[in-house]
């Protein structure tokens, strides 16, 4: 297929070096460019743009799984303020960013630093760091079920050095708090090749003048190690943050499907799952609590951002 | 050939809204509901889980439908069991719903309101009287007329217990309970006898309970829940009881039927409901547990045991409506009925069937006691679960439970509170 659109009289116009024409170039611009990013905007537009506008329209409708809505305007939105399933879900994500967050911005980062160096053997101990990152999240969280079951492993233990039986998996805030360890211990890896990455550009020399001025471990990590890493920490809180804000798989596998006990560990995109799925799923109403999620995770995005402007100033 | 810009965004819209177009909903798309034709054409049937276990079956029952009817092809699918729900509600939206479908009474309930499913009544109704009439009736709606599918298996799950934990609270092992006002006098024993470690149940009451209790789960319209009546309040009540004295599992509230089976096999719970096939499961995994097995009915109050009904509808629109209704009609008649009867422990919804000397001789072995006790029960069981309870009334009923039994809520007022969570979504479905 030709894809210029030049003509034999305009070219034959032209001096005949091979540079194209001006003309030439901002004809020819327009359409390449477009031709080879047409599969990357294909996908975006069917699977990111077309549901997103979906599911924008339909939170302010009534629709169903098998029956399609009727608009109602703000009605799902006014329900979801009354709806305390709503704000468990809302008060559960919310926790899980307070809770797992600060932990993964700060652990991994101590991690790196434990396995930057080079000895001998430091590789096993770099690999076993982010084994948890490429194990499924469904065998992990099953693995994780049976040892903080009531008759587990770790409740096994804890009653033979006379602590007592521990209600991880049926104590409303226990179950919360074990499905955040978890998503902290599986994260810890992924965020700690980042770190490594960045303490890689860290000078040594800073560290060496550090030093030599009588700066001890302590003085050094917080003067020097931080500073350097500080755009770094500033991404890793982004994308925890984002990602803790929706988290599902973790508190699904520990608490079940119906959210712990009376539901009360329920998260928001449990929430969206629940609604919004089977035979006789709220379309609608799941939009608008998926609508909710994602001003709510821009908002989180922005803020992680702004904290990050406001200190380089 | 030289493109224009307008060419090419006219091109890049084209592109992006074709494959759109596939993603509406193909219910414009109208068959027929007479089923008097010509049996021919191609048809598709899905069965729910099981291609992995029973594969020659099926595939020896197209290949027998096939040959009767020349001119006919049968594509069989199989989804898995997690998320079928799921499965049939993207193809129902989609458009992509198979020919003929293997269904649970709550799943054709939807469907059938949605028009998607085939009334029997109408477009089947000389078959009618092969079945139990109870069976038939099992895939009717409350509020629509007409049979939304071919009654299929029938299941009643026996009642697991271990008689060796019976024996250690002084129970009689030969003599469990059978009502539920026995289950709650040997549950609180047990308990007490072994000082909270060893519950007597695993879950907390489904809407079947309450059935089997004798709470009046909906009005006679089938249009509002009532199972917030005084004997509700009176089974919760019971289960708080039960629950504080650590004879139901602390951990019952975020139980699942997987994590309630592994309690009962590690000898933490002392009851719990099951299927001939955990014979075999038990024999393995635990067989210290295998030798001190007991097996009895389901606990009920109400004299009749819950029975489990699957089915197989036949999808509105479908091009080969004589085909559908004669391949799920094939498929769930008595002759196939009994043979896949004889290949798992499932029971027969065909009139007769269950008087078969398969189901009502003993030879001596666990599988066959259990079978025959299973069939003599089916005779006069009930499908306690409402047509109309969905997944999201089932949550809401759990949820409810678990704040009476935590102390959150009393029970009166948890199960008022599930009853118009119910309602409302009830209303919801329209």
């Amino acid at each position: 297929m030709a894809l210029s659109t030049v003509s034999g009289k305009q070219i034959s116009g032209k001096p005949k070096s091979g540079a194209p024409s001006p003309r030439r170039v901002r004809r020819q611009l327009p359409t390449s460019p477009w031709l080879f990013a047409a599969p990357g905007l294909l996908i975006t537009g069917v699977f990111i743009l077309y549901p997103f506008v979906s599911t924008v329209i339909n939170s302010f409708t009534d629709r169903r799984t098998l029956i399609p809505g009727r608009f109602v305007g703000l009605a799902n939105f006014r329900e979801l303020l009354h709806d305390d399933m709503f704000w468990i879900g809302l008060r559960n994500s919310a926790l899980y960013v307070l809770g797992v967050v600060p932990a993964l911005v700060i652990l991994p980062l101590l991690l790196a630093l434990l396995v930057q160096k080079n000895i001998p053997g430091i590789t096993f101990f770099r690999s076993a760091f982010y084994t948890p990152v490429v194990a499924s999240i469904v065998v992990v969280g099953l693995i994780w079920v049976w040892l903080l079951d009531e008759r587990g492993l770790i409740n096994s233990l804890l009653e033979s050095i006379g602590i007592g039986r521990v209600g991880f998996l049926s104590d409303q805030w226990l179950l919360l708090l074990s499905a955040m360890a978890v998503t902290v211990w599986k994260g810890l890896g992924y965020y700690m090749i980042i770190y490594l990455a960045a303490l890689a550009n860290v000078p040594r020399e800073l560290h060496e003048a550090a030093s030599v001025d009588g700066a001890g471990a302590v003085r050094r990590f917080l003067t020097v190690t931080v500073p350097a890493v500080r755009s770094t920490m500033v991404l890793v809180g982004a994308l925890s943050s984002v990602a803790a804000f929706k988290v599902f798989s973790e508190v699904y596998l520990m608490a079940g499907p119906s959210g712990g006990p009376a539901g009360e560990d329920t998260t928001l995109v449990m929430l969206v799952q629940r609604t919004g799925t089977g035979l006789t799923g709220r379309v609608g109403y799941a939009s608008a609590l998926s609508l909710v999620v994602f001003v709510v995770t821009v908002a989180l995005m922005l803020l992680v951002l702004r904290a990050d402007r406001r200190e380089e100033t | 050939m030289p493109t224009s810009r307008r060419t090419f965004a006219a091109a890049a819209v084209a592109a992006l809204v074709l494959p759109l177009s596939a993603c509406g909903s193909g219910n414009d798309d109208s068959g027929s509901s007479d089923a008097s034709g010509k049996v021919e054409g191609d048809i598709t049937f899905q069965t729910w889980n099981l291609k992995a276990n029973f594969k020659p079956y099926f595939d020896g029952l197209i290949a027998d439908f096939e040959k009767k009817y020349p001119g006919t092809h049968v594509k069989w699918i199989d989804q898995p069991a997690e998320g079928y729900a799921d499965k049939i509600s993207a193809d129902a939206a989609g458009g992509t719903l198979p020919d003929v479908v293997n269904v649970s009474p709550d799943l054709v309930a939807p469907l059938a309101k949605a028009g998607l499913a085939l009334d029997l009544d109408k477009a089947a109704a000389k078959y009618k009287k092969e079945y139990l009439a109870g069976a038939w009736a099992s895939h009717q709606i409350p509020g629509m007329t007409g049979t939304y599918a071919f009654p299929w298996y029938l299941n009643t799950g026996p009642l697991f217990y271990n008689k060796s934990l019976f024996k250690q609270a002084g129970l009689d092992a030969g003599s469990p309970p059978r009502t539920y006002d026995e289950l709650f006098a040997d549950a609180l024993q047990m308990a007490k006898k072994s000082d909270g470690k060893v519950a007597t149940l695993a879950n907390v009451p489904t809407i079947e309970d309450f059935g089997r209790y004798g709470v009046a789960l909906m009005n006679k319209e089938g249009t509002a829940f009532t199972f917030n009546d005084s004997k509700g309040v009176q089974l919760l009540t019971k289960y708080k009881e039960l629950y504080d004295a650590k004879a139901l599992d602390p951990q019952a509230l975020t139980a699942t039927p997987e994590s309630s089976g592994k309690k009962f096999l590690t000898e933490a719970v002392a009851m719990n409901p099951g299927s001939a096939l955990d014979l075999g499961n038990f024999k393995k995994q635990a067989p210290n547990l295998y030798k001190n097995i007991g097996i009895t009915d389901q606990i009920t109050s109400t004299g009749h045991v819950n029975m489990y009904v699957m089915g197989v509808m036949v999808n509105s629109k479908t091009k080969h409506t004589p085909a559908s209704v004669a391949f799920a009609h094939y498929v769930t008649d008595a002759e196939h009925q009994m043979s896949f009867a004889k290949k798992v422990a499932i029971f027969p919804s065909t009139a007769g069937s269950l008087d078969d000397p398969y189901f009502t001789k003993q030879d001596g072995t666990d599988e066959t006691r259990v079978r025959i006790a299973a069939a003599k029960s089916l005779k006069t069981a009930v499908n306690y679960t409402p047509v109309l309870f969905s997944e999201q009334m089932k949550t809401a009923l759990r949820n409810e439970v678990a704040k009476a039994l935590q102390g959150k809520e009393s029970p009166r007022s948890a199960l008022d509170n599930a009853v118009k969570q119910c309602n409302t979504l009830l209303a919801q479905q329209g």
